[in-house]
């Protein structure tokens, strides 16, 4: 779009100029709020400033040193890797299938095993926590699990097809034809080809699972609250500083894993 | 590979992921539905109180005025970094990408209790006014529309930017430099090719948004006042403090009916799309 004859038409540069600023405007906005719990979380307990008046780590400390905020974080940390774990276990083979395979009720299954994206997450949480009463299983660490697997499922489902498909199928066909047996092949020749996308796709199950918070909120008991439930609560009721630290903290994570899934999709594309 | 012998692999593959989600996500809708019949009763009795509650109908008229007009200003919004986006060389495209990608892997709360921050009593906006005008100056921007309303653009927009940007990126550059020979000033370029080839990603964008607003919790719970509350937070009210489970499973089960609606014109436009590359 952007070729330099194009340019000299004073009137095309006024209207592109503009363009930029408003689009500057725009990322502005959506980045502030992600950016300003950092200068506000090296604060004191006292007040929640922007910018401090001091720099401290105090928030920091009251956070590792209260079991109030240490222990939804474990319980958060130990759902968002179970998660991941039951997540990839199932929707890794089943890309595969959807992909590589036709079979009767494709359509169908392919819709059930996408739902979650279009469902809102609170319809969700309601069939969960109405269903969980049923079994008795609601407030349990394995509710939160099975919970949050459906939920990410989809997600994982569209990284690994998007890899699956960039496969190059006469590999799995010389293999099969060699005599390796269906889950031989799968396992000696797909999965190692498709570890950037498993990996990527790993990396956003348990990001998705350790922020998701609407499901988490109906299935939680006193015992097993994880850290979003807790921010939720401490937001609507106190307005704790501690949480600029949270903040920060749920921050640098996104970032790291937003850029390590950049850098191995394009791994996967180099392939 | 056979036919039956394809299907039998595929069945190996497929049915780990189809039972988990028969068992964790269709049962579960499906007890909504039942429990929105009042049970074994199946009675619409649920529906009816409803229908005559001043409760729903007022969070329903809020809801929707909240996601349409959330919906058209994140299209705005996120139309204008799409077009920036679109202009880039690709290189540097990828650079200005993560500043649209770090607020979209932002957790909702970060992005709440932001806000709070920002625009709260003694928040950052009210103290730079205080200072302007040196007197104390105390604007209320959250617990009211306003606050649910920047909230929500702000979680929304990057979900526009996305699919807009596939579109821009799609149209033929040989049509922009045919319009620049032919000197067509830049808005009539804007409004005869961009805006018209990028309806595609329009529609994706804005369906998917109002999708997702209609279900809001976070924001209006956080951000909002009494007059915001959605019928998510409706669903949050039943369930867990007036213990109405019929009464918020109705709920679940209209929100399911309008999310499926408003999800069909996008699926219709990428069925097009589709018939149209075969």
């Amino acid at each position: 779009m952007s070729n330099a004859f194009d340019l000299k038409d004073p009137l095309k540069r006024r209207y592109r100029r503009f363009g930029t600023l408003l689009a500057c405007l725009v990322y502005a906005f959506m980045l502030v709020p992600s950016l300003i719990v950092i200068p506000v979380s090296f604060g004191t307990q006292h007040e929640v400033r922007f910018p401090p008046r001091e720099f401290s780590f105090e928030l920091y400390q009251i956070f590792f040193s209260s079991a109030a905020w240490t222990g939804p974080l474990l319980q958060s940390l130990k759902i968002a890797c179970l998660t991941t774990i039951l997540a990839l276990a199932t929707a890794v083979p089943a890309a595969y299938g959807i992909v590589r395979h036709d079979f009767p009720g494709k359509k169908a299954i392919t819709l059930l095993l996408m739902s979650p994206l279009v469902i809102p997450a609170i319809v969700m949480a309601l069939g969960l926590y109405l269903y969980f009463s049923y079994i008795r299983l609601t407030g349990s660490t394995l509710a939160l699990v099975l919970g949050h697997t459906i939920y990410v499922t989809p997600f994982v489902i569209v990284m690994v097809a998007a890899g699956v498909q960039k496969l190059d199928s006469n590999l799995e066909f010389g293999a099969t034809l060699m005599g390796a047996g269906r889950y031989r092949m799968f396992a000696t020749v797909v999965l190692p080809q498709l570890m950037p996308s498993i990996l990527a796709g790993g990396l956003f199950a348990f990001l998705i699972s350790f922020d998701e918070v609407v499901i988490s909120w109906f299935l939680v008991s006193a015992t097993t609250t994880t850290l979003p439930v807790k921010m939720y609560s401490s937001i609507q009721w106190e307005i704790s500083p501690v949480i600029a630290a949270v903040s920060t903290m749920l921050t640098v994570l996104s970032f790291v894993i937003c850029m390590l899934t950049a850098a191995l999709q394009r791994s996967g594309r180099g392939q | 590979m056979t036919g039956a012998e394809s299907s039998r692999a595929a069945a190996a593959f497929v049915s780990p992921a189809a039972i988990v989600s028969l068992a964790i996500a269709a049962v579960p809708l499906l007890f909504i539905l039942y429990t929105s019949l009042g049970g074994a009763a199946l009675s619409l009795e649920a529906f009816e109180n409803l229908l005559t509650s001043t409760l729903f109908k007022r969070s329903l008229y809020t809801t929707l005025e909240i996601s349409v007009s959330a919906s058209l200003i994140s299209l705005l919004l996120g139309y204008v970094v799409a077009l920036h986006l679109a202009r880039q060389p690709p290189r540097r495209r990828a650079v200005y990408m993560v500043l649209v990608l770090l607020p979209f892997w932002t957790s909702i709360l970060v992005k709440s209790y932001a806000f709070t921050v920002i625009l709260g009593r003694e928040g950052v906006i009210n103290l730079v006014l205080s200072w302007v005008f040196g007197t104390q100056v105390a604007l209320p921007m959250i617990l009211n529309r306003f606050g649910v309303m920047v909230g929500m653009t702000n979680y929304l927009t990057p979900f526009i930017v996305f699919p807009v940007l596939a579109s821009l990126l799609a149209i033929d550059p040989a049509l922009y430099r045919a319009a620049d020979i032919m000197s067509a000033r830049p808005m009539r370029i804007f409004f005869t090719i961009t805006l018209p080839l990028s309806l595609p990603g329009i529609v994706a964008g804005v369906s998917s948004v109002m999708v997702m607003s209609l279900g809001f919790f976070v924001i209006p719970a956080l951000l909002g006042g009494r007059q915001d509350v959605m019928l998510a937070n409706l669903v949050d009210f039943y369930t867990r403090e007036t213990l109405d489970w019929n009464m918020a499973a109705a709920i679940g089960v209209l929100l399911l009916a309008m999310v499926v609606l408003l999800s069909a014109p996008a699926l219709w436009m990428r069925r097009n799309q589709l018939a149209g590359k075969a």
